[in-house]
């Protein structure tokens, strides 16, 4: 497969051993750090980037398709019985409950993720239209009730992810765009905006503005860019000065929330002592017969080899790179696990835009310990589990059940994993 | 609304508009129906290829020519819509050089100018060549922006005295003996009905002339052929590639700006307004183009289109690329008896402006007016002003206001102005004005941004989500047949934001 990396580098010597390792820093492989370091495990997390949580991830999304009025069990039991093929099928309700209860406890209020009831919440979008979710961050909450009572919307002048007027004709109500400071004379992006609100004069500067255009509003709505560290400050500080209630909305990619997710696992996981190498791909994995005996990572000029006893392969899908597609087949780059797809490339891709497409399904095929198996259901090694979008037979986007699946199997294939 | 006027010119391709403007430099008023946007035919879905006629030099002579010398007229009057990339004819070793001797003499011939390289030379300007090339032919290709060209022809046009109905399309003719009395028209966002008295009317409407002319229960006999194009995501040859053979199915590769594409094929296809690039069209342009430049093989591709070219019914038996693609006038009053009806359709795009010239004679003759064309002398609007990439750079340089297309630095500034200008009724006719959606994401961000713009100034219509539902459709169509590689990444981002987070 690949031309020894030992041979190429004389230097090599390092040899660090790790009871698990993940490949993959996405929401999948970081639930699977916390769930083997909470486990008392030494744990490894290697990362390229942090998968699709800091693009598009803000809330908890778990399963958008059930009918109306169907609380999340209900609707989860009739979607495991009608999918048996499916992530939640192997997890089964227990397991998706665990994994929910395991990731709100590590965002203990203020910043919290909350729910309605036990059902689904609709969702204000920066397209003025509502989506499916689960669980909420707080600084969202008041945009799951936006159909009561009139809402201000609030943008700001150059940045080009999110249009308040576009979202308020929506939703039939106010929109404006405030200019901003001219000495900040940079580009106005998701990341630095939400710098900006941190700083106090900022804010004021901000609320000032905003009041002036309450006329009858009951609350008021921002891009989610209410500041990285301590957004809930922020929130309250803006609220004080206009006096109504104020929310975030999504933009497009980079999500501001799916950074403060990140942040908030990488703190907690690194004070425990979980090993983080970011920035870096793997490039091989050692294996002995049906076993991986460890990793290579690459770190220029060389590459330093990581020794394991279990790995984890929570690598996403295209976008993460879990999943390449050349011109003819898909194939899983690092261990070239079988792929799950349609049988040639005319069949991935339906012929109107808006259709499911088959190849949303394609994946790993994973036994209920969500360990690779082979077209007979035959364990293919021994000591790897996979989680995360990389595995077959779901659609995260049709779904809507990104974070869902990502907790889920990132929770379960460590929790298989350290059973073993 | 009823109009009046002395010539009506029904279609807004090059053609069509190429007579507006030669009519009104003559004097002679004139208006413009067309059924969609400028440049929605054949006039847009083309290559993109200056021709220098080396394409033609064996097979048509006489197109050769025509093509020479509109080649040289446009560097004069369209400076700002061409890039003078030179072209190379490329003998690979299944080619061998007889085909070569026979082109050079034929170049000579015709008066295009033609250089021998050697492959050491040929290499050497184009490294991306196949390295076993046998030897190459300069000749003066280049690359062109239709869009660009029409629409100064438009301006042109319009300063002299011409209008333009656009989304206007004919819906009968009234024939009253050996006239057309009246054309009746529709307009299609509105809904408007029209009828227009015109002395003299012309069918400039392309592969779509056989719809006008039942009108009036005419036909003439028309082979419409599919040519399907690849463009790639980068410029992959500073000049224009092709084989040094027989014309045939992927043996172009035109630089333009700062991508490259790939062409053509050459499917009989009865179907006008629906037809897609099929798998194997994309199998067999990537295939042959590989040939002449191996990274074509290893290119990411943004996206496949395709366009009709209207050529015209051979007598003889022989493949559609045997056809000429000399263009053909029709006065049906001598044809027909319909006296004030002219067809002009076949050609190609570089030769526009002579059948323009060519028809605009035709009606002076029939109208006994003295006027000669003037359409090859005075430069068109725009021809002193920057153009390209390196313009857009420079300018991009210098200020520093939001930009909305990152991959074709379009400035927020550009599209509101040309959104205040009022007169764009159609969400795709403001993206065919601007360079938005023409870059590596083909519109994945900007559409939305674009009409994130059009909120702000109050000017959006409707429902925003289904426009940007129709665009997402609209740019699935080109997406798919070149889905592979990274673009698929790519893609799967697209779905994450637009079915994704915003639950479209």
């Amino acid at each position: 497969m690949f031309v020894s990396l030992e041979s190429l580098n004389p230097l090599f010597t390092s040899m660090i051993h790790y009871d698990v390792i993940i490949i993959g820093m996405g929401l999948s492989g970081l639930m699977a750090a916390k769930t083997a370091v909470e486990a008392g495990r030494k744990v490894l997390i290697i990362g390229r980037g942090t998968g699709s949580l800091c693009l598009f991830s803000n809330t908890i999304d778990l399963l958008g398709e059930f009918p109306k009025a169907t609380t999340t069990e209900d609707g989860l039991s009739r979607w495991i019985a009608n999918h048996p093929q499916h992530p939640y099928s192997k997890a089964g309700q227990t397991g998706i409950n665990e994994a929910l209860v395991s990731f709100i406890s590590l965002f203990p209020p203020p910043y919290s993720f909350e729910s309605i009831g036990d059902e689904n919440c609709m969702m204000l979008t920066g397209a003025g239209t509502f989506r499916p979710t689960r669980l909420v961050p707080s600084t969202m909450l008041a945009g799951i009730s936006t159909r009561q009572g009139k809402t201000l919307v609030v943008g700001f002048e150059g940045f080009k992810d999110f249009y308040a007027r576009y979202v308020a004709d929506g939703l039939g109500c106010q929109g404006i765009t405030l200019p901003l400071p001219e000495t900040l004379n940079q580009e106005i992006t998701a990341s630095a905006l939400s710098r900006f609100m941190e700083q106090d004069s900022f804010r004021k500067e901000i609320g000032r503005e905003v009041r002036k255009h309450i006329n009858g509003e009951v609350r008021v709505g921002f891009p989610a860019v209410l500041g990285l560290q301590d957004p809930m400050s922020v929130k309250k500080a803006i609220e004080d000065d206009v006096g109504v209630e104020v929310f975030e909305i999504p933009t497009l990619p980079p999500s501001v929330p799916g950074r403060r997710i990140f942040n908030r696992f990488r703190t907690w996981l690194i004070q425990r002592g979980v090993t983080f190498v970011m920035g870096q791909p793997v490039t091989e994995v050692s294996l002995e017969g049906n076993r991986c005996k460890g990793v290579y990572v690459f770190h220029a000029p060389g590459s330093t080899f990581y020794s394991g006893d279990r790995i984890i392969l929570a690598t996403g899908r295209f976008m993460g790179g879990g999943l390449v597609a050349d011109q003819k087949r898909i194939i899983e780059p690092i261990f070239n696990l079988p792929v799950v797809q349609p049988e040639s490339r005319e069949g991935w891709f339906k012929k109107m835009f808006p259709e499911d497409h088959p190849i949303h399904y394609a994946g790993i095929e994973t036994d209920v310990s969500f360990r690779p198996v082979d077209t007979r259901g035959g364990v293919l090694i021994d000591n790897v589990w996979v989680a995360g979008t990389v595995l077959a037979h779901h659609n995260v986007i049709e779904e809507k059940s990104r974070e869902g699946i990502e907790l889920v199997t990132g929770y379960l294939a460590a929790k298989r994993a350290i059973e073993r | 609304m009823e109009f009046k006027t002395e010539v009506l010119i029904i279609g807004g391709g090059a053609t069509g508009v190429g007579i507006s403007r030669d009519l009104a430099l003559r004097g002679i008023p004139c208006i413009l129906l067309e059924k969609g946007d400028f440049a929605s035919g054949a006039s847009g879905r083309n290559h993109g290829l200056l021709h220098s006629g080396g394409r033609y030099a064996v097979s048509d002579p006489d197109a050769a020519r025509e093509c020479i010398a509109e080649n040289q007229i446009l560097k004069h009057i369209a400076p700002h819509c061409i890039e003078q990339t030179g072209g190379l004819f490329v003998s690979l070793p299944e080619d061998g050089l007889d085909f070569q001797n026979q082109f050079v003499g034929a170049c000579e011939q015709a008066g295009i100018p033609a250089t021998l390289l050697s492959r050491d030379d040929a290499l050497e300007l184009e490294p991306r060549l196949n390295p076993a090339l046998l030897g190459a032919v300069e000749v003066p290709d280049g690359a062109i922006d239709p869009f660009s060209l029409i629409m100064a022809n438009v301006r042109d046009a319009e300063i002299h005295g011409a209008r333009f109905l656009l989304h206007t399309e004919v819906l009968s003719l009234l024939v009253d003996g050996n006239t057309i009395k009246q054309v009746k028209a529709r307009n299609r966002i509105t809904g408007e009905e029209s009828s227009i008295v015109a002395s003299y009317i012309v069918n400039a409407t392309g592969s779509w002339a056989n719809h006008i002319l039942t009108l009036a229960g005419l036909r003439i006999g028309m082979a419409l052929s599919k040519g399907s194009m690849l463009i790639t995501n980068q410029r992959l040859t500073q000049r224009v590639i092709n084989r040094c053979r027989k014309p045939s199915d992927g043996d172009i590769l035109v630089p333009n700006d700062t991508v490259s594409i790939l062409g053509t094929t050459s499917v009989r296809s009865e179907a006008l307004d629906d037809f897609e690039v099929t798998p194997e069209e994309v199998f067999l342009l990537v295939r042959e183009g590989s040939k002449m430049v191996p990274a074509v093989e290893h290119a990411r591709f943004i996206r496949a289109y395709a366009g009709i070219r209207p050529l015209i019914q051979p007598e003889a038996e022989g493949g559609d690329r045997t056809i000429s693609r000399g263009f053909v006038l029709i006065d049906h009053g001598e044809r027909d008896g319909l006296h004030n009806l002219i067809t002009i359709t076949g050609g190609k795009f570089i030769t526009y402006r002579l059948m323009a010239e060519r028809t605009s004679d035709l009606l002076c003759r029939k109208m006994g007016v003295h006027a000669a064309c003037s359409t090859h002398i005075h430069p068109l609007p725009g021809s002193t002003e920057g153009s390209g990439m390196r313009n857009r750079l420079q300018t991009f340089s210098q200020d520093r206001g939001e930009t909305i297309c990152e991959c074709e630095l379009v400035k927020r500034e550009t599209v509101e102005s040309l959104l205040m200008v009022g007169k764009l009724k159609d969400f795709l006719d403001i993206l065919h004005r601007v360079r938005l959606a023409k870059g590596t994401c083909q519109g994945a961000f900007c559409v939305y941004r674009l009409l994130g713009v059009l909120h702000d100034l109050k000017l959006s219509k409707g429902d925003s989500n289904t426009t940007l539902k129709a665009f997402l459709n609209e740019r699935w169509k080109g997406i798919r047949p070149v889905l592979w590689g990274v673009s698929v990444r790519e893609e799967e981002m697209i779905e994450s934001i637009y079915k994704g987070i915003f639950n479209l």
